[in-house]
């Protein structure tokens, strides 16, 4: 059994900077021929392969597109792969998402539903954990107070909220927590540890680096969008960092 | 296609979360918000019935205000699911970069929660049955196969064009025009019987009142509707649409709905991307 699985994953986007993006500019293509279409190619990953087993705090490393986004993408689903196969196992609760699903003119408590059920929790499920997700969130003035009087960082805390309390087989988090107060930080790494420590499968990326390292036994070094180096985290983290700062040579790719 | 049917079953809570959604906001912000829905068809039924029994006195169609008003119930139905189910896609990219989720919800809520406004506004359509003394009969029971059909053309064009708008981002401002055009090829504000059976266009005879059928799955729905709630123009009272005439109708409902289910699912994959 795992819990998620990369065979030989590539990912290719493609950037046609001119096809046609509406019916008009196609009718008038037709009748301009000389304009040859250009399309850049970006392979966002490259082969990339590997395990995670249940109950595993992995972190993923890289410089800024190296392809880490990506990869959360294709585990939540959200891209398909161009190449090779993903296979995930359980419910995936991102806090890549955190609030994306809020709608500014529904109350927070309205907005804890629509969430819920965007995650495929049925509104039984969701009213269970309604208690939870209010009180973790320090929110219990304003659940019924249109989400648009929300703050930023009570708009973070509602959304960080709803992620952990949906009881995810796997939790994805991206670069989310420099966001929120210091206390509150702290309060979200110490529920992320404590869900880690219930067995839920944990995919962190982030750029902070101590962090990583407190947080997860596994580290996957991502460079130009392939696998570079997977291990025990402090070891990957460690050549990371060197390659980081060595002066040039090793970018070039 | 089984296992996207599937995936939309397993996510029902969360189409029904939206099509709740779509209604509060559409009504929250004004008392008289269902109100508002119904003065669009009720005006245009006291247009039409202005000039075609004013006007134009010689259609001759008794109890005209409930002649139009039951096909332009249906048809507001159809043309405000679809004009606004068309950027259900487009507009939500913020949510499908973001969030995994079967995507075909987003169209169908917004069919669904307009199917909801059409249905309560069919009280007000009785009034007027009951009002110009039409005997409401065993034919009704017609009504939820009709409604079915309707509901299953309806979510099929809107998915398919939903898939447009992604890629061509002007598909929502053609099908303004188009649908206007459609409105007045469909038997809404006239009783098809009025069309000739056939006619004489550059020289080809076209069987017209046939092409309208065939080619116009909206003219059979609504043809079945006035059959159920108003009878016929030569005053007999609501009766039953032909079985075979309504099978067929169901049929091509729900192939629309299987084809649009197919397009969509065909281009999913890609929406993350192009939106």
């Amino acid at each position: 059994m795992v819990a998620m699985r990369f065979e030989n994953v590539s990912k290719r986007f493609v950037m046609s900077h001119d096809r046609a993006r509406s019916f008009q500019e196609l009718m008038l293509r037709t009748f301009r021929r000389n304009a040859r279409s250009a399309s850049e190619t970006l392979w966002a990953l490259r082969g990339v392969s590997f395990e995670i087993l249940p109950g595993e705090a992995v972190a993923i490393v890289g410089r800024n597109g190296s392809g880490k986004s990506t990869c959360l993408k294709l585990m939540t689903r959200i891209l398909t792969p161009t190449e090779g196969r993903v296979e995930v196992q359980g419910r995936v609760a991102g806090l890549l998402e955190l609030g994306a699903g809020f709608h500014p003119e529904l109350t927070g408590r309205d907005n804890i539903y629509l969430n819920g059920a965007l995650m495929g929790l049925s509104r039984r499920e969701i009213a269970r954990r309604l208690e939870e997700i209010v009180t973790f969130a320090e929110l219990e003035r304003f659940v019924d107070a249109q989400i648009k009087f929300y703050s930023s960082g009570m708009t973070m805390r509602l959304g960080f909220s709803i992620a952990v309390c949906v009881n995810p087989e796997i939790l994805l988090v991206d670069e989310v927590l420099a966001v929120g107060d210091q206390s509150f930080q702290a309060k979200c790494l110490q529920r992320i540890e404590q869900v880690r420590q219930s067995g839920v499968t944990i995919v962190f990326v982030s750029h902070a680096l101590d962090t990583v390292r407190a947080l997860c036994n596994r580290a996957i070094w991502l460079d130009q969008g392939e696998l570079r180096e997977d291990g025990p985290c402090d070891d990957v983290v460690a050549s990371y960092v060197a390659s980081v700062q060595a002066p040039e040579g090793v970018t070039v790719g | 296609m089984l296992s996207r049917i599937r995936e939309i079953v397993v996510y029902r809570e969360l189409l029904s979360t939206l099509v709740a959604r779509d209604l509060k906001l559409r009504y929250k912000n004004s008392v008289l918000g269902f109100l508002w829905s119904l003065v669009n068809p009720l005006l245009l039924m006291v247009v039409f019935t202005i000039v075609f029994t004013i006007m134009i006195p010689d259609l001759r169609v008794p109890n005209f205000p409930v002649f139009v008003l039951c096909a332009v119930l249906p048809w507001n139905f159809f043309s405000t699911a679809i004009l606004s189910s068309i950027h259900s896609i487009s507009s939500n990219g913020h949510l499908i970069k973001k969030v995994y989720f079967p995507l075909e919800v987003l169209p169908l809520s917004t069919v669904l929660s307009n199917l909801i406004n059409f249905l309560l506004a069919f009280v007000v359509l009785l009034f007027m049955i009951v009002m110009f003394r039409i005997p409401l009969t065993g034919a009704l029971l017609w009504l939820p196969v009709v409604v079915l059909a309707h509901l299953l053309f309806t979510g099929g064009v809107a998915l398919v064009l939903a898939t447009m708008n992604v890629f061509y981002r002007d598909t929502g401002v053609i099908m303004e025009v188009l649908i206007q055009a459609w409105f007045f090829l469909t038997p809404v504000f006239y009783p098809l019987e009025i069309l000739p059976s056939s006619a004489l266009v550059w020289g080809i005879e076209l069987p017209v009142q046939r092409l309208v059928y065939v080619l116009n799955p909206m003219a059979s729905i609504i043809a079945s509707y006035r059959a159920i709630l108003y009878g016929s123009t030569l005053g007999s009272p609501p009766h039953a649409p032909a079985f075979d005439f309504l099978a067929r109708t169901l049929v091509t409902a729900a192939l629309c709905f299987v084809a649009g289910l197919w397009v969509f699912g065909r281009f999913r994959t890609r929406f993350a991307e192009e939106v």
